[in-house]
């Protein structure tokens, strides 16, 4: 069979399994007891297995396999939640993602079979069940073997009948009609399980008139149910013709049935005592049910299942309510942004062509407001489209947890991992990105940041370290804020190591701020860890953190107390592709800045400018502001006379301000930031270019590359 | 429009018969000579138009154009090949090439003549550099009514400084 077309949602869904297994199986590890997550991750290592099954990936299918044997015993109790047993799990589970990756890649699981893995797992199994021998021998089998061992033998007998389909089963009964259960096993790589089933319901009815099913036929229909459902029929035909033509359709692994006898069949008024007695044997029925869960058919996202009493019963959480969602290519969506893009300019045009005709004619006022009209409509729809483009930054934060427990272990250094804010959204195409730098600033925190354990007590801090992660939108930003309480940036050891790498001369870091001297951590090949560990120190990583983050219209700060801990702060823009900027002219050229970095806008004359060290500088409300001449930047001649006042921009770049010189003021305009391509990279200031109403471009200034 | 045409009808003919492949080329005019251009290196070919310069760029790298909503920087080929710098006229255009690397990139010419097919056999290879700095940018030597057209291999058109 061909699946290829289905490898996309396996791999999405998939990743969502490890992802949920990662977290339960954290959960795991601070409550072994509760039955809820254990719950949990036994039905997603069961999807996984069925997934993994379907797609033909048998690697993956066996170790999930075993690992769900493993879950299946700690589920029923034989085996206890022990902390090796946790280390194993992780590691499995990086295995699986390990085929995942490598089914990404290629569309195939690779050659590893894990057999190391998969010998631990069944160690845990035979070492966990060995003073309750015979328990577990029947349990694994169970879990093993599914579609064998769950032979629903008398599922029939469990369906649910009200009094008055009982009583036209008796009165058929008495006609001479017999009364059949049937169960219909549907192959597990079946992919469209409900025309299946369909085609079961037909052949029977050709024999039988179908009174039951369980689950309803309009459920079956709607693919609500796993991989079996069951009929109870009245025919005149003997029991071997219905099982038969039930049979014949294709992709149906097995029909079972039998003569049913009704006596043990009670009409209301017995009922209740019936729940009771059925209430006793539902748990046991329980187990095979999971087991056959949504394992086939990845095609279609199976709805959620209709609940059943079984399940209820045994207080499984309650899955949250699925949001009614699409999954789309994001190429799809840059394709819609790039037209709303197009309509802006578009639109755009209009309105500088209105404005033109507004000095010819002042009397067009219907035209005007259709304007107007328009440029609320297209700013509505591109924060629409923005916001589809927005995904809670979860998706990445999530693996946090995970990480730093496993550098728990590493460093030998008890920590903890606070995070707030992870419903935080941002745009797709950033939070693709700010996995690493994330990563690498928490390591950090773990590694460099936290003191041991001895230095700690010293201190008086509590034993157990902690790592802050934040995130909360903050005006037209995201900030993500890593927070530690260890140890803080020890400055002078910074100033020294840049002295002694000759990264500065002793001169100069004497006149170094504390600030400047933090800022020096983040030059490339700089690391002040006195070991060099597996986690962190090899001097790559707050370098590449600063260019990644800025390569995201971003910006990283770091604030550090020494001896109390240190705070890092990512601040991130809202969107990429659209933005306000301030639009002015330098000589001839027109040039837009972004409003975000902008301040002020100052009319400064001449005789204000001072020099501090041959540099011109402004006084301004008790700030000495540097200026920068963007005419000498950008090598064109400026159009103003040298007596003229000087019009100024302050840009702010952290702490830092900067008055960049133009010739003329434009005005604010909604820009479409447009890539200028691999040849025009080498412009460290040009951080793109738009395209005006009237079709030219205009490029963009990086402030903070100015400044 | 034309030009997308004419490089459709130009593949299947040329995986029709390979023996002899007909190649088309555009002849463009740089001063007094002329060169070819693979036509299906070609995605457009514009009028001249502004070119918003982008500051500390080399001499040859003009600026960048908006081509129908897409910004796509413009060299001079006759700096890019140490010829006289252009002369904007009336016959000036802007041939945008695809790139495989780069995507797409223009190119201010003087003048876009016509397309001449050419077969292989019209085609003779060219050991490089005579001149340097120019010659490396032409590998064959195009025979057509007569005339010699120089072919730009298109690989060594794209970046190498």
């Amino acid at each position: 069979m061909d699946v290829s077309q289905y490898l996309e949602i396996f791999l999405d869904e998939t990743k969502e399994h490890l992802q949920n297994l990662n977290t339960r199986i954290l959960e795991l590890e601070a409550d072994p007891e509760n039955a809820d997550t254990i719950n949990e991750i036994f039905r997603a290592a069961h999807s996984l297995k069925g997934m993994a099954g379907t797609m033909g990936y048998k690697r993956m299918q066996n170790l999930t396999h075993d690992m769900e044997n493993v879950f299946s015993e700690v589920r029923n109790g034989t085996i206890k939640v022990k902390p090796e047993m946790i280390d194993v799990l992780f590691q499995c589970l990086d295995a699986l993602e390990e085929y995942t990756d490598n089914i990404q890649s290629s569309a195939d699981e690779g050659t590893n079979d894990n057999e190391p893995l998969i010998k631990m797992l069944n160690d845990i199994l035979n070492g966990g069940g060995a003073e309750d021998a015979p328990a577990k021998e029947e349990a694994p089998a169970a879990a093993a073997a599914p579609a064998e061992k769950a032979p629903e033998g008398c599922k029939w007998d469990s369906v649910h009948l009200d009094s008055s389909q009982i009583s036209v089963l008796r009165e058929a009964q008495a006609q001479g009609k017999k009364v059949y259960g049937l169960n219909v096993l549907v192959q597990e790589s079946c992919i469209l399980k409900a025309a299946r089933a369909f085609l079961v319901f037909k052949a029977v009815e050709e024999l039988a008139e179908i009174i039951v099913s369980e689950p309803s036929a309009q459920d079956v229909e709607d693919e609500k149910f796993d991989r079996d459902f069951t009929l109870i029929v009245l025919s005149d035909a003997e029991l071997d013709a219905v099982i038969k033509a039930a049979e014949n359709v294709s992709e149906i692994e097995k029909v079972t049935g039998a003569l049913m006898t009704l006596e043990n069949r009670k009409t209301e008024e017995e009922e209740a005592e019936e729940t009771a007695a059925k209430e006793a044997a539902a748990p046991a029925s329980e187990p095979a049910k999971a087991e056959t869960k949504p394992a086939a058919a990845p095609a279609a996202k199976p709805a959620p299942p209709a609940p059943k009493p079984a399940e209820e019963k045994k207080q499984t959480p309650s899955k949250p309510v699925v949001n009614r969602t699409v999954r789309v290519d994001i190429e799809k969506l840059d394709a819609l942004m790039n037209l709303v893009s197009e309509l802006i300019i578009a639109k755009n045009s209009l309105v500088s062509a209105s404005s033109q005709e507004q000095e010819a004619s002042t009397n067009n006022n219907s035209f005007n407001e259709q304007i107007e009209y328009l440029e609320s409509v297209t700013t509505n729809l591109h924060e629409s489209v923005m916001k589809v483009r927005m995904v809670p930054i979860e998706s990445v934060v999530n693996k946090f947890p995970r990480m730093i427990r496993d550098l728990s272990k590493k460093l030998d250094k008890k920590m903890e991992l606070y995070m707030t804010g992870e419903e935080t959204e941002l745009d797709r195409t950033v939070v693709d990105e700010i996995g690493d730098p994330l990563m690498h600033l928490l390591r950090n925190s773990a590694d460099h940041g936290l003191e041991s354990a001895e230095v700690r007590a010293q201190r008086g801090k509590p034993a157990v370290g902690s790592i802050f992660l934040d995130a909360y939108q903050d005006g037209n930003n995201v900030v993500i804020e890593v927070r530690d309480d260890g140890n803080g940036i020890d400055v002078e050891a910074v100033r020294n190591k840049a002295i002694e790498r000759g990264t500065i001369t002793p001169e100069q870091a004497a006149n170094m701020t504390d600030k400047e001297v933090i800022d020096l951590l983040f030059l490339p090949s700089f690391s002040t860890a006195k070991q060099v560990t597996d986690v962190s120190g090899r001097g790559v990583g707050l370098d590449v953190v600063k260019s990644k983050i800025e390569s995201l219209s971003g910006e990283v700060e770091v604030k550090s107390k020494l001896g109390e801990g240190s705070t890092w702060t990512i601040r991130l823009p809202l969107t990429l592709a659209i933005i306000q900027a301030l639009m002015v002219v330098v000589g001839e050229e027109k040039y837009a800045i972004s409003l975000g970095s902008i301040q002020t806008l100052e009319d400064i004359p001449p005789s204000d400018i001072k020099l501090v060290q041959n540099k011109e500088v402004i006084h301004l409300r008790g700030t000495v502001i540097p200026l920068i001449r963007l005419n000498e930047v950008l090598d064109v001649e400026s159009k103003r006379s040298p007596e003229d006042n000087l019009i100024v921009v302050i840009v702010k770049k952290g702490d830092k301000l900067a008055g960049l010189v133009i010739d003329e003021l434009i005005g604010q305009q909604e820009i479409v930031i447009k890539t200028l391509g691999k040849y025009i990279k080498q412009c460290k200031f040009i951080s793109g270019a738009t395209i005006l109403g009237d079709g030219e471009i205009a490029l963009i200034l990086d402030a903070n590359a100015l400044i | 429009m034309e030009l997308s045409t004419l490089t459709n009808k130009n593949v299947p003919e040329e995986e029709g018969q390979r023996s002899k492949e007909i190649i088309q080329y555009i002849v463009i005019r740089l001063g007094e000579e002329q060169y070819g251009i693979d036509i299906r290196n070609i995605d457009t070919i514009t009028r001249m138009q502004h070119i918003t310069r982008v500051p500390k760029m080399p001499e040859y790298l003009r600026g960048v154009i908006n081509l129908r909503g897409v910004v796509i920087p413009v060299m001079s080929f006759r700096l890019r090949m140490n010829l006289p710098a252009d002369e904007i006229t009336k016959a000036t255009r802007i041939i945008v090439l695809k790139l495989a690397e780069e995507g797409n990139v223009g190119f201010i010419v003087d003048e876009v003549k016509e397309v001449v097919s050419l077969s292989v056999d019209d085609i003779e290879k060219i050991a490089d550099s005579t001149k340097e700095g120019r010659a490396n940018l032409i590998n064959a030597v195009g025979k057509h009514n007569g005339e010699l057209i120089s072919l730009f291999d298109l690989n060594a058109i794209s970046l190498e400084d």
